[in-house]
């Protein structure tokens, strides 16, 4: 029997339903751009009963246009910009633009520069793991650990604060070092305590979230992501380690200190959710760890941003023409950055290559289908998807 | 090209796996006789950094007019801004700053070649919604002593200035402090040129 569509509609309206019915058992529901979990994306799900048959991502709702506004603002300035692609560590595209342009002009960093740099990024990624533990455990319904990480966050937002002079865009990493030195050696000992504070956490967030019977039953076998699938799509980061491949920038392609360090790359075999987030977890522990060696090494002596002229004259800052691509290793994946310089004062393009939009957009819309409509802001997070960085 | 191997330092597995507990979520329950960490803002104070970048600051006497602050702008909040203090016109022009522009990353102050563009830590941009409120934040900074003495006084981060008057046909600016004090100039024009003075009205019987 043929049911037309105004007919389906009233009866949903009828039954208190807000819905758009397809045909008589399925129905189209928007997922987002509202939603908490989708923070400022949305996904068009097909919906039959409670399980997804098809999602449509529908990205651009932070669409500022950054490759191109690049382009018209100096050198420096543009620092104050690309910081926006990624909120939960703002470090990494600045860290990224500032290694290409001095890879273009052929500056070599002072030391303590370098120590300061990954000792941000390092941070950044401390930082940016507490707030993604805030969004998994919220999605989750442990709203109580939820609150403890974003309390924790806030410790090495006050770092960030004294050091930087901002909480969240700190415009700090710029071309030929950073802007300002350490402030003291208190904030070195308070950066120490902190690290310290944070590991003797650790075990209370496993308590509540990673060996919590909750978490397993929610996230176990959900979201299956196969390793050829992941290959072939480019995911890097987390997500492609908790398939079975070991990648991790800070390895494969050593950037600043990182020769140097000692860590451990965490890999599962699984591809679900629950991998996805024990490689997260793991990595966590980790990056304190490198923080603790980092403490250890201690800032070298020496001046903090390179000795050059031409930084003293910064609307006027020209750098020789010339390409370069750096990219780090950010909590969401491989971040690049692609910077074409014609020697003026502008660059001539700057492309970014954020790691969301390889598993944010077509990855995503396959682990959706068949899951149900609880697991979608699971799915969701455990990618740790990072919206600004797809649309840009 | 033969590609390069690297060895990566795998994580042994059992060093991540996790084992499901049905009672140690309880143990979260400990935390029900700990002190909240949360603060009651604005009833309690919070404390901020020493060198948080805030709003701006100027030496009126340092400052050269050089608009090396408008260049760098990202987000062209800067206006060069001619002035008339006491009835004597200033030798060059001062930055006026717009803060529904301004994002707060200070390389005007890092480019400032005589360094009289500064910074203070105060940082409170919310207001009531009143119409004489919004237009406060579209100012040329004072100097950095002035406000240092209003923060002693009134330590809560804002804007050191309670109210604007400008007035359009004499062009004439108050800025009232937040201790009482009234401080008052004119504004004559904008850009890096000089104000040309202005030309007397022809009529149209001088035309004919």
């Amino acid at each position: 029997m043929m049911v037309s569509q105004s007919e389906l509609v009233k009866e949903a309206r009828e039954n208190g339903m807000d819905l758009l019915p397809l045909d008589k058992d399925t129905y189209e529901l928007f997922f987002g751009p509202q939603h908490m979990a989708t923070e400022n994306f949305s996904i068009i799900l097909k919906m039959d009963g409670h399980r997804v048959v098809k999602a449509i991502a529908n990205p651009g709702f932070l669409h500022r246009g950054f490759e191109k506004l690049a382009e018209l603002r100096p050198w420096h300035t543009n620092i104050a910009l690309l910081l926006r692609i990624c909120v939960p560590e703002p470090d990494v595209p600045e860290a990224i633009y500032s290694m290409a342009v001095d890879e273009i002009i052929g500056w070599e960093l002072p030391e303590r520069a370098q120590w300061i740099r990954t000792t941000v990024l390092e941070m950044a990624r401390v930082s940016a793991y507490l707030f993604w533990i805030m969004g998994l455990s919220f999605k989750l319904g442990v709203y109580t650990a939820g609150q403890w990480a974003a309390a924790y966050r806030e410790r090495l937002m006050a770092l960030f604060e004294q050091l930087t002079g901002a909480r969240v865009y700190h415009i700090y990493t710029i071309p030929g070092g950073v802007r300002r030195d350490i402030p003291n050696d208190a904030w070195l000992r308070r950066l120490r305590d902190t690290v310290e504070y944070i590991k003797g956490k650790l075990p209370d967030f496993d308590h509540l979230v990673f060996e919590n019977y909750i978490t397993f039953r929610r996230m176990e076998g959900i979201g299956v992501m196969d390793k050829k699938f992941a290959l072939a799509e480019g995911v890097t980061g987390p997500n492609i380690r908790a398939t079975g491949v070991p990648y991790d920038v800070r390895r494969a392609d050593p950037y600043l200190l990182y020769p140097e360090l000692d860590f451990e790359i965490p890999v599962l075999e699984d591809g679900d959710a629950l991998a996805r987030a024990l490689v997260r977890r793991y990595e966590l522990e980790q990056d304190l760890y490198i923080l603790e060696q980092l403490l250890e090494m201690g800032p070298p002596d020496g001046p903090y941003k390179v000795q050059d002229p031409k930084l003293k004259n910064l609307p006027r800052f020209k750098v020789p023409a010339g390409d370069a691509f750096a990219h780090v290793e950010s909590t969401k994946g491989d971040f690049g950055a692609y910077v074409v310089s014609d020697g003026r004062n502008k660059p001539y393009r700057v492309q970014i290559r954020g790691p969301s939009i390889a598993h944010g957009i077509r990855v995503l819309e396959q682990l959706l289908v068949g899951a149900r409509i609880a697991d979608v802001p699971v799915i969701l997070m455990s990618l740790d998807n990072c919206p600004p960085d797809i649309d840009r | 090209m033969k590609m390069e191997e690297i060895e990566f330092k795998v994580a042994p597995e059992s060093k991540i796996r996790k084992k499901p507990s049905y009672i140690k979520p309880w143990l979260g329950l400990k935390y029900l006789f700990k002190k909240p960490v949360t603060i009651k803002i604005p009833y309690e104070k919070t404390q901020i950094a020493e060198k948080y970048r805030g709003f701006h600051s100027l030496d009126w006497k340092k400052c050269v007019g050089c608009n090396f602050c408008g260049q760098i702008c990202p987000a062209r909040a800067i206006e060069m801004t001619w002035l008339e203090v006491d009835g004597r016109m200033e030798k060059r022009p001062h930055p006026k700053i717009d803060y529904g522009r301004c994002t707060f990353c200070q390389f005007c102050v890092d480019v400032c070649p005589t360094g009289a563009l500064g910074f203070v830590s105060n940082y409170m941009l919310t207001t009531e919604w009143k119409e004489e409120e919004i237009q406060l934040y579209d100012w040329v900074p004072i100097h950095p002593d002035r406000i240092r003495e209003i923060n002693e006084k009134f330590p809560d981060y804002r804007f050191p200035v309670e109210k604007i008057e400008f007035d359009r046909e004499t062009k004439e600016v108050a800025y009232h402090l937040r201790d009482g004090e009234i401080f008052k100039f004119r504004i004559l024009g904008y850009g890096i040129r000089p104000p040309k003075p202005a030309k007397p009205v022809k009529t149209g019987e001088e035309k004919k």
